[in-house]
């Protein structure tokens, strides 16, 4: 199989820059070990949320300089302000371009509420999800929020309790549908792609709206767990329709049904655009002459090698195998290019799992043009992005989106020009 | 770690969930466990006790698809099934062995195939396979073809043997008994190539019907002995063993050493399906496939089967398809058609089977196109029966758009 | 605030809560009081080995006979707590057959059936020992669930009148000249003190009794011995596996409900240690080292966590040095051995023969009280054991198969109080273990929940592979719902629990489970944006 570009992982990472350079006429195949991480999204990607001394981003660009500082292996440290912007709004472009319904900006940071009714920084946040411009209030001053009866992975009091702190009456409602009756007879598949999935009938969304409706006051808006819309769209513009007030959904627990959305409509563009997308497939092996890869073996194509004139790993950390980790060594399993990480096992750690981890900033080392390397020497044609790169935190620092999206297009840019 | 073929291979679950989005069963029917509870997790308990064993795993399709969207590359499918094999007390009834041996069925009926197909077409019959055997009355047997597959090759093996290039096809039951057609246009594109296609010496019945009915003993038996076709044509005749049917090839390779223990480390290699080696061909260039000229447009809707998925393989039939001048291709998403063999046959299964095809069947009719395209025999039935558009191996559209 | 009973006993492990049942069921009215949860010392902190007693029948021949006689016992009476693995010892080409023929002997003396069998048919009956053992003895050994136990006789005793108060903590104590009277509580969640009086007090508190004792001005002198095990995901052996030479570090691997655990490690630690302690990196290579000479399968198993109890060893009274420790149980009248009435220290031992310091402890309260009724706990099962499973999983046919075997094998007959009577209350919190939401809310009713970890030690939510990753959140938000707590104390609580489970995955996060790990700060930190207010 002949392609100019090979993308191993097919993530956000592995997608936007397969949507990018085949936009530019490349015939890119991405290989995915199984579905990626979209499947965990909040229903926002961050850019740039915190700095490693844990003050807060307002704004990415300005907070750039600052993080160069605090952390000089950080991926964005190669960007200058004018870089980073550009690379930002391509990759908003390009969510747009793939039907992905996104607001926000590099320049400011907004925030998304949380499950638990934190209020994080973040970049770009899907359509129909809260958020607000201030950490400090909502949109709105009273809601309703109506969560499905029985459905654990939502927890609506921890929502409104913070609301109420912030200045937002919340009300909150349970409902019931025959259709959700059948799911419970399942003890565990109670869950939000499930619930999702059933009001892709229109009838049992229109039930839905009437439930609501014959239950709701004067509240400003109304508030949903994220199980709307795995299928079509238009879920919350018919309710917002039919109800005739805002309708805005707050993340689940996992399976993200955004996500999920998201992950569809790239793999989707990405495919429009003549990208060759194979799911559930390894990359096992590879031929090299000298300083290049030459051909890429995977499980299931077996002796049929993948050729093609530049390579990207988008394989992720250790959640998705870009890394892995024994208790002597961390390594990136295909190409067994350099790797930065702590030889000291417990400095790995911190006792505290909610402080800054030092596995999390392992990953691949790479040049500044993100060429992945072997004992310090560059592989011209191999290039890593995404959270299989070294030197950040994408939790702590709010940035994990923003770095998969800004190194995809910018190694996508690498790739082109050198045609 | 991230290792397949771990003996403790359901540990790498990371209880993501994610295999739950896209298991077809769970989705319609609420009694099926879900891919995660009756893979992973309920291995676990099922080591502590074997008395933690369900017998509600009998409704996983066995499609794979959670497998193909696990991150962690944990056989989930193949956990499901290892548990079946391992621990179900229910036995075969007479319809499992009904569905179960459809080469001892097809040979039986293929000298009458006029009569089988005429009389499993009648309402009383079908009622009666319905009401007593279990079988449901939607479903219309395939019909069996008046003479074998087998028996066609066999008169052709002279020329067949002319050719210097020499693969052996496993053609499968489907093909030897009810549409010999396909293997007939599968030589023709092969002859084309310049190679001759030969029988194995006595082919039997992959055992995936076996399998999935809870004849494993019998599927064992008929694994050993054509995995020793099957060494027998790789490594001493030097045949490359090639298949049309997704499922046959899947079970040839995966299943037999995955579910029933039989090792083939040695040939897994060299078992081949039919797009894929010609696409291997085609690629190096060596030989070249002349079509029709001005052959009438057709828009085809290729559908990839849930085997295919697994293997990974839509893209080689895809690009076969591509080169056909007079094919206008459209690529479905891939999901479950719901009949998964012998599994949507069964009575209480047909409600689960229809509601899993519903949205690729409305897909389908809404794609516009003239005929579906598919690479798997069952799912041709179920689409067949569920839509109005008739369904045919790429194959076999690669075989009529030549010159 | 001042109440008064008959006895007080400080410590909520297996002793205490056997103390607590003996005196209520020869009616004695007592009132138990622990610091935190109970089980929550050595009791919860250890093998969860039903001991034959064969392991000390080399060297210590009077544990050895406890062993088999309490073994015995607990088979009858907590049966649902109890699995009736067998045990295999065996001998490995670097330890010799010479240990053996001894061993043998030294069992069978003891009361111990003990048979040598070929190393063939040993792994017939353990596939996953050694296969290049060079002999193999089959004895009675099992598991036991210590969580269970002490609930299961926390349950009985209350039922006969006893009352519990967990998360109390003894500031002091009420002495009156050469007499202790009573105790001074602090209740750890409002912070109120409260006096307690008893005409004897009872110093079960396991490591923790060293400073009780001082507090009540007498020298108990214990010496803690850190203990450190590993879990493994999922069951490796389903027979108990120990090495046949004398009991050195990480030589037993015991099968416990969906789990294998191997330990442990041995090694003296200040007491400011004891309420915290870190398993060590050295400590993890050496159990992983020696456990796959027991079991070869452990070297890719995946390890779940890793955990360390503190043995209470007491120094022998007869050697001021505190050099010489006594293994066997230590009961301590200090009205005799220290002229302060009123109090008494029921010590050492282990948590097999818990019941028997319960009746020696109770016998000598009856004593004290001149109250003449024999001990019954032998006889009388325990709540949870007075049924079979067989029957009772008939009865709850109607319910899943996964759902109805794991609430029976943890609660036995208790199971009759917990509501599974319809699909919302069959729903599972707890994935992994198969703990559902009527489960959960019969532990907060009726077990004394007062958080996640708690909730935890009765059900094992959270205990299975992905260590609470989805079941906490929606066990807090159960918990919230019924009134525990509020949300934002719910979520505090969350952070707690999830930074508990994270300490035992630390020591090991490599492989899976750091990929578990890194997925559940995606969930929680990232996604739910939760934070933690406590300093660890």
């Amino acid at each position: 199989m002949r392609f100019d570009t090979v993308i191993i992982g097919g993530g956000l990472a592995g997608l936007i820059c397969g949507i990018h350079l085949s936009k530019r006429g490349q015939r890119c195949a991405i290989i995915s070990s199984g579905q990626s991480a979209l499947h965990f999204s909040s229903g926002s990607l961050d850019l740039l949320g915190t700095l490693p001394n844990s003050e807060e981003v307002e704004s990415p660009v300005q907070a750039l300089t600052a993080l160069a500082e605090q952390a000089p292996n950080h991926p964005y440290a190669r960007f200058d302000a004018e870089r980073f912007v550009t690379l930002a709004n391509k990759g908003a472009e390009l969510l747009r371009e793939a039907g992905i319904d996104v607001i926000g900006s590099a320049e400011k940071n907004h925030y998304r509420l949380t499950p638990t009714g934190a209020m994080k920084p973040t970049w770009l946040t899907f359509g129909g999800y809260v958020h607000s411009a201030s950490p400090e209030e909502l949109e709105w001053k009273s809601v309703a929020l109506f969560n499905a009866e029985g459905f654990l992975d939502f927890y609506p009091q921890f929502l409104a309790d913070e609301m109420r702190r912030k200045g937002t009456k919340c009300n909150v409602h349970t409902f019931n549908l025959p259709e959700l009756e059948i799911l419970r007879q399942n003890p565990t598949e109670m869950r939000s792609a499930n619930i999702a999935r059933i009001f892709d009938n229109e009838a049992t969304l229109n039930e839905l709206a009437n439930q609501i409706a014959s239950r709701i006051g004067d509240e400003q808006a109304v508030l949903l767990p994220a199980f709307m819309g795995i299928n079509s769209q238009g879920n919350l513009k018919y309710l917002m329709h039919k109800l005739n007030r805002p309708v805005a959904v707050v993340a689940t627990l996992p399976p993200s049904v955004p996500g999920l959305q998201v992950q569809t409509l790239l793999r989707r563009y990405f495919q429009e655009l003549g990208g060759t997308y194979m799911l559930g497939d390894t990359a096992q092996g590879y031929q090299a002459t000298q300083d290049k890869i030459s051909a890429l073996y995977t499980r299931n194509h077996g002796d049929i090698a993948l050729k093609a004139d530049n390579y990207v790993l988008a394989t992720g950390s250790f959640f998705s195998g870009g890394l892995v980790a024994t208790n002597t060594e961390v390594y990136e399993p295909l190409f067994k290019v350099d790797v930065c990480y702590d030889s000291e096992r417990e400095k790995w750690y911190d006792r505290d799992l909610f402080q800054a981890q030092g596995y999390e900033e392992f990953g691949i080392a790479t040049t500044p043009t993100f060429n992945a390397q072997r004992a310090g020497q560059p592989i011209e044609n191999l290039y890593a992005v995404g959270a299989a790169l070294a030197g950040f935190n994408a939790v702590k620092q709010g940035c994990g989106a923003g770095v998969s999206i800004l190194t995809a297009i910018e190694v996508a840019e690498q790739i082109l020009s050198k045609m | 770690m991230m290792t397949e073929h771990s003996e403790f291979n359901f540990e790498q679950c990371i209880k993501c969930t994610v295999c739950t989005v896209y298991c077809p069963v769970a989705a319609v029917n609420p009694l099926f466990p879900g891919p995660k509870q009756a893979g992973p997790d309920g291995e676990r308990l099922r080591l502590k006790d074997k008395g933690f064993f369900d017998e509600s795993l009998k409704m996983c399709l066995n499609c794979k698809r959670c497998e193909v969207a696990c991150p962690s590359n944990v056989r989930i499918g193949d956990i499901i099934q290892a548990a079946r094999i391992k621990h179900s007390r229910k036995g075969p009834g007479l319809r499992e062995r009904l569905l179960a041996n459809t080469d001892f069925i097809g040979s039986m009926a293929t000298p009458f195939a006029p009569l089988v197909n005429m009389t499993v077409g009648l309402k009383p019959v079908k009622m009666v396979m319905d009401k007593v055997v279990g079988i449901d009355h939607h479903r219309t047997f395939p019909r069996y073809a008046f003479g074998t597959f087998e028996g066609w090759l066999k008169r052709k093996r002279k020329k067949q043997s002319k050719f210097a290039r020499q693969i052996s096809y496993f053609h499968g039951c489907y093909v030897n008994y009810n549409n010999p057609q396909l293997g007939k246009d599968f030589v023709k594109v092969m002859n084309a190539l310049g190679i001759g296609v030969q029988l194995l010496e006595k082919e039997k019945c992959c055992g995936v019907p076996l399998i999935s009915n809870g004849l494993i003993d019998k599927a064992r038996r008929q694994g050993e002995h054509n995995t020793a076709l099957l060494r027998q044509s790789i490594i001493e005749n030097n045949r490359p063993v090639v298949g049309t049917s997704t499922t046959c090839t899947f079970t040839l390779r995966d299943e037999y050493p995955h579910l029933l223990s039989i090792d083939n480390a040695d040939i897994r290699d060299k078992i081949d399906l039919a797009t894929r080696y010609i696409y291997r061909i085609l690629e190096s260039g060596e030989v070249q496939l002349h079509f029709k000229k001005n052959a009438p447009q057709r828009r085809v809707a290729y559908h990839t089967a849930c085997h295919m998925e697994k293997l990974g393989w839509a893209y080689y039939s895809i690009a076969l398809l591509k080169m056909i001048p007079s094919v206008e291709l459209t690529i479905l998403d891939s999901q479950c058609c719901g009949i998964a063999g012998t599994y949507g046959f069964k009575k209480e299964n047909y409600p689960t089977a229809q509601a899993i095809g519903d949205t690729l069947f409305r897909k389908i009719e809404a794609s516009g196109c003239d005929v579906v395209s598919t690479d798997c025999e069952t799912c041709k039935w179920q689409i067949e029966m569920s839509t109005s558009k008739p369904v045919v191996h790429p194959i076999s559209l690669l075989a009529e758009a030549l010159e | 605030m001042t109440r008064e009973v008959d006895v007080i006993i400080i410590g909520g492990g297996a002793t205490g809560a056997g103390v607590a049942r003996d005196c209520a069921l020869r009616g004695i009215k007592s009132l138990l009081i622990e610091r935190g949860d109970i089980a929550t010392g050595a009791t919860g902190r250890n093998h969860g080995l039903l001991h034959s007693g064969a392991r000390y029948a080399v060297t210590d021949r009077e544990s050895a006979e406890e062993c088999i006689k309490e073994n015995m016992i607990l088979r009858r009476i907590a049966s649902h707590c109890v699995e009736q693995t067998d045990g295999l010892f065996i001998s490995l080409p670097e330890d010799g057959l010479e240990f053996q023929a001894k061993f043998i002997d030294s069992c069978r003396a003891a009361g111990i059936r003990a048979d040598a069998i070929d190393p063939k048919e040993a792994l017939l009956l353990e596939p996953s020992a050694n296969p290049e053992m060079i002999g193999a003895v089959r004895v009675p050994d099992g598991a036991v669930d210590p969580f269970r136990l002490t609930t299961a006789n926390l349950i009985d005793a209350k039922l006969n009148g006893a009352e519990v108060l967990t998360y109390h903590k003894v500031e002091d104590f009420i002495r009156n000249q050469n007499r202790i009277e009573g105790v001074v509580v602090r209740d750890m969640h409002t912070n109120e003190l409260k006096e307690l009086r008893a005409q004897i007090v009872v110093n079960a508190g396991g490591i923790w009794g060293h400073d009780l004792a001082a507090k009540a001005g007498v020298t108990v002198k214990m010496l803690p011995a850190k203990g450190s095990l590993l879990i493994f995901g999922h069951r490796v052996n389903n027979v108990v596996i120990n090495r046949c030479r004398k009991p050195a570090d990480a030589d037993i691997l015991v099968p416990g409900d969906t789990i294998s655990l191997i330990g442990t490690t041995s090694s003296k630690v200040p007491f400011n240690e004891v309420d915290n302690m870190y398993v060590t990196a050295d400590e993890v290579d050496l159990l992983l080292r020696e456990g796959t000479k027991l079991a070869p399968s452990l070297a890719h198993t995946r390890i779940l966590r890793a955990y360390a109890g503190v043995r209470p060893l007491v120094a022998s009274d007869d050697d001021p040095s505190g050099r010489s420790v006594s293994r066997g149980i230590v009961l301590l009248d200090h009205a005799t051995r220290d002229g302060l009435e009123g109090f008494i220290t029921i010590t050492g031992g282990k948590l097999m023969t818990y019941r028997l310091m319960a009746e020696w402890t109770t016998d000598l309260i009856c004593k004290k009280l001149n109250i003449k009724k024999k001990c019954k706990t032998a006889e009388l099962k325990l709540p949870g054991s007075r049924q079979k499973e067989e029957r009772l999983s008939k009865r709850l046919h109607t319910i899943p198969t996964a759902q109805r075997e794991s609430v029976i094998n943890r609660h036995g007959d208790m199971v009759e109080r917990v509501n599974m009577g319809d699909a919302a209350h069959r729903s599972l919190v707890c994935e992994c273990e198969e703990v559902t939401v009527g489960e959960v809310k019969y532990a907060l009713n009726e077990l004394d929940v007062r958080n996640l970890v708690d909730l935890r030690r009765r059900t094992r939510v959270g205990m299975g592979t992905c260590q609470g990753e989805l079941c906490a959140c929606r066990a807090a938000g159960i918990m919230a719902e019924a009134g525990k707590y509020c949300s934002q104390r719910a979520k505090q609580d969350l952070a707690d629990f999830l930074n508990e489970r994270w300490k035992g995955m630390a020591p090991v996060a490599w492989g899976d489970t750091l990929r578990e790990s890194q997925f559940t700060t995606w969930l929680y930190d990232g996604i739910c944006g939760l934070k933690n207010e406590k300093k660890i």
